[in-house]
């Protein structure tokens, strides 16, 4: 019982990095329609900042901080500069562009960093605590509360600021939005900025688990997009739920289904998605979208 | 969009379709004194002749090294041709070719391995890839937009586990090699002489297949389907049929490509069908052309001589060199490089006729930002057909 409570911990706060980067998706895509497969290669030039930062001496909450300045403006320049002659055009090829982009900040990364796995500063003491009889780590806690402070906050930009209103306006319809007289361009910089920042909160948090290298989060792109199937591309909260369900099943299986085991986890996501896009397309919580011709 | 006022959308939806009828004789006028040159009879039996003639001669005259570059730019030619089918010419992205190839190539080492008629083994090799693209692509295609390139990016990411846990059948993290292929006696070829021949006629066999397929009636649903899937929907073809079709073909080819990577490298292991390489196909069937027949063969030079040329300098140069020149296509020439004499010669056409008003900066299709909806869709027709 204490060994399921413990996976059932650690699958959550998996998940929230997770749900992190798929959020970030969502966010990108709400704005701008497409879908940005770079998103967890920025994430990981953060990490690397943030680990430039500290072997330079700054201590690691300011290091994170200030690596998160640099990802909202990294993301907000990507926007302007790389995607924004695309966004117009046909959404095939701005993947490719963002696919392309992937490939140039993993080639980059490590040709300046090498591919060679590096040791990455934990947040959270590496300490366990009792909780009820069973003993959860304090990283898996922390991990999960950090990432849910940050979902509210970003929820609360959204819901109870003006900014969050305007971001809200362009997502639902950029014309009309720019007709009001809102400068569309930069509120989409603003959007690319924040998704950038919270991909850079997921990476530092989950970059002490599985070492830093320039292709750290690759597989979790492969979770994120799953559960911004699984959620549904309309609906931040099902994505978010998507995600800790996917975390908590993989790690379940890997333990307790033998034949998937800790190699194979990642293919609980993708016989998920399987079932999910033959029984109900839209998503768990997504609504049907309808296109008039 | 959603958002288009109701109005002008079916202007657009048939503007889309009149420039995907007509685009074939505008393309001729433009160009009329080079078509009446490929028109004539000697020109257009002539030249394939030449070209087959060229390509049986080759082998015999190159290095045992140049014959296996070409082998293996072949190999991975007809990879990229199978990718194109479903994105060049449908328009869904995918990013799991990779693992068709590496399906196809386990394939076919299992079954030699085994001792199996060689001819079982091929056909094996096409049905197992195909069936398991089928199986993919009926789910994935459900979901509409992006929806294959977001489940077909875990292919890579879980066949290369999988790959390694089915050690019964994949010999594990070792991988199988299989030598199959030996000149046969009395032929006085070698073997590498050989194994080209074998991949210029398989390569060549589904090279022609596949450009009868995308001229003919399933080649204009897909271009219909890419171009705008509810106006394929309003002319009663099924946008979903068509995606599964292609995917599937694609996976087809994907695993002929699989048997003839066995036949030139003859050894696959988990590494073939990792991540990188099936981004590494998607960039290189963007740079050499996406919805073009030659461009295929352009990518899959681009696939193996671009490493081959930076492993010489910097071998972690690859990527970032792959990602800037993927990127650098996408801005410059979005037709890649198989559009390239075309876009020249626009531009030589228009700089003495625009030289008395400001001329503009790029080509058309290169700025696909501006502009209405009808016009885009022309200057789309124009940069791939």
């Amino acid at each position: 019982m204490g060994k399921f409570v413990q996976l059932v911990v650690d699958g959550l706060s998996t998940g929230s990095v997770y749900a992190a980067l798929a959020l970030a998706i969502v966010l990108v895509h709400q704005a701008t329609g497409l879908i940005n497969f770079a998103q967890g290669g920025m994430a990981v030039l953060s990490a690397y900042a943030v680990w430039w930062l500290t072997n330079r001496g700054l201590p690691l909450v300011a290091a994170i901080l200030v690596a998160i300045v640099l990802s909202v403006v990294f993301g907000a320049l990507v926007e302007r500069w790389l995607m924004r002659r695309f966004e117009r055009g046909d959404p095939d090829t701005a993947v490719v562009v963002t696919i392309g982009l992937l490939t140039l900040i993993t080639g980059f990364a490590g040709w300046l960093w090498t591919y060679n796995n590096q040791q990455f500063p934990s947040l959270f003491p590496l300490d366990t605590v009792s909780f009820l009889g069973v003993s959860v780590s304090v990283r898996s806690l922390g991990t999960t509360a950090v990432i849910v402070v940050a979902m509210l906050l970003l929820q609360g930009l959204f819901v109870g600021t003006k900014l969050g209103l305007a971001l809200r306006a362009v997502a639902i319809n950029p014309q009309s939005a720019a007709f009001c007289g809102l400068p569309v361009g930069r509120l989409l910089m603003v959007g690319w900025g924040l998704a950038a920042a919270l991909g850079a909160v997921a990476a530092v948090l989950v970059a002490p688990q599985l070492t830093l290298t320039p292709g750290m989060l690759d597989n979790a792109l492969v979770y994120a997009l799953a559960a911004v199937i699984l959620g549904g591309l309309t609906s931040p909260i099902g994505v978010v739920i998507a995600a800790w369900i996917i975390g908590i099943l993989e790690n379940l299986a890997a333990v307790y289904v033998p034949f998937i085991g800790f190699d194979l986890k990642v293919a609980v996501p993708f016989i998920l998605i399987f079932v999910v896009l033959i029984v109900r397309p839209q998503g768990l919580f997504g609504r049907k979208t309808v296109v008039r011709v | 969009m959603a958002s288009s006022p109701k109005t002008s959308s079916p202007k657009t939806s048939a503007s889309k379709t009149s420039a995907s009828t007509t685009s074939a004789p505008t393309s001729s006028a433009t160009t009329s004194s080079a078509s009446s040159f490929r028109q004539r009879p000697w020109v257009r039996w002539g030249a394939p002749l030449l070209l087959v003639a060229g390509l049986a001669v080759l082998p015999l005259v190159m290095t045992e090294g140049a014959n296996d570059t070409l082998a293996r730019i072949g190999v991975f030619a007809v990879a990229v041709l199978g990718l194109n089918v479903v994105m060049g010419y449908t328009g869904q992205v995918s990013l799991g070719q990779i693992f068709f190839l590496g399906l196809g190539a386990y394939v076919t080492a299992y079954g030699v391995q085994s001792g199996w008629n060689i001819v079982l083994v091929f056909v094996l090799t096409c049905l197992i890839p195909a069936v398991a693209g089928l199986v993919v692509a009926l789910a994935a295609a459900r979901l509409g937009g992006l929806a294959i390139a977001m489940v077909t990016i875990a292919l890579p990411i879980v066949g290369v586990p999988l790959a390694k846990r089915l050690s019964d059948f994949t010999g594990g993290s070792q991988g199988l090699s299989a030598r199959f292929v030996e000149a046969p006696e009395g032929s006085g070829l070698y073997d590498d002489q050989w194994q080209l021949y074998l991949v210029l006629v398989i390569g060549g066999i589904v090279f022609l297949m596949t450009s009868l397929l995308v001229r003919g009636k399933y080649g204009r649903a897909f271009a219909i389907v890419k171009g705008n899937e509810n106006v394929a929907s309003s002319m009663g073809i099924s946008p979903y049929r068509y995606k599964v079709l292609a995917f599937t073909i694609a996976s087809l080819i994907g695993g002929v490509s699989g048997f003839l990577y066995m036949v030139v490298v003859q050894y696959t292991s988990p590494e073939t069908m990792s991540f990188g390489h099936s981004i590494e196909l998607l960039v290189a069937m963007v740079i050499g052309g996406a919805g073009s027949i030659v461009g295929s063969l352009l990518g899959g030079a681009f696939y193996v001589i671009v490493p081959d040329v930076t492993n010489a300098i910097d071998p972690s140069l690859t990527a970032l060199l792959q990602g800037a020149l993927l990127l650098a296509v996408l801005f410059v020439l979005p037709g890649g490089l198989v559009s390239l004499p075309r876009a020249l010669m626009r531009r030589l056409r228009r700089s003495p006729a625009g030289r008395g008003s400001a001329a503009p900066p790029t080509t058309p299709s290169s700025t696909p930002g501006s502009g209405t909806a009808a016009e885009q869709s022309e200057t789309e027709r124009q940069g791939h057909a």
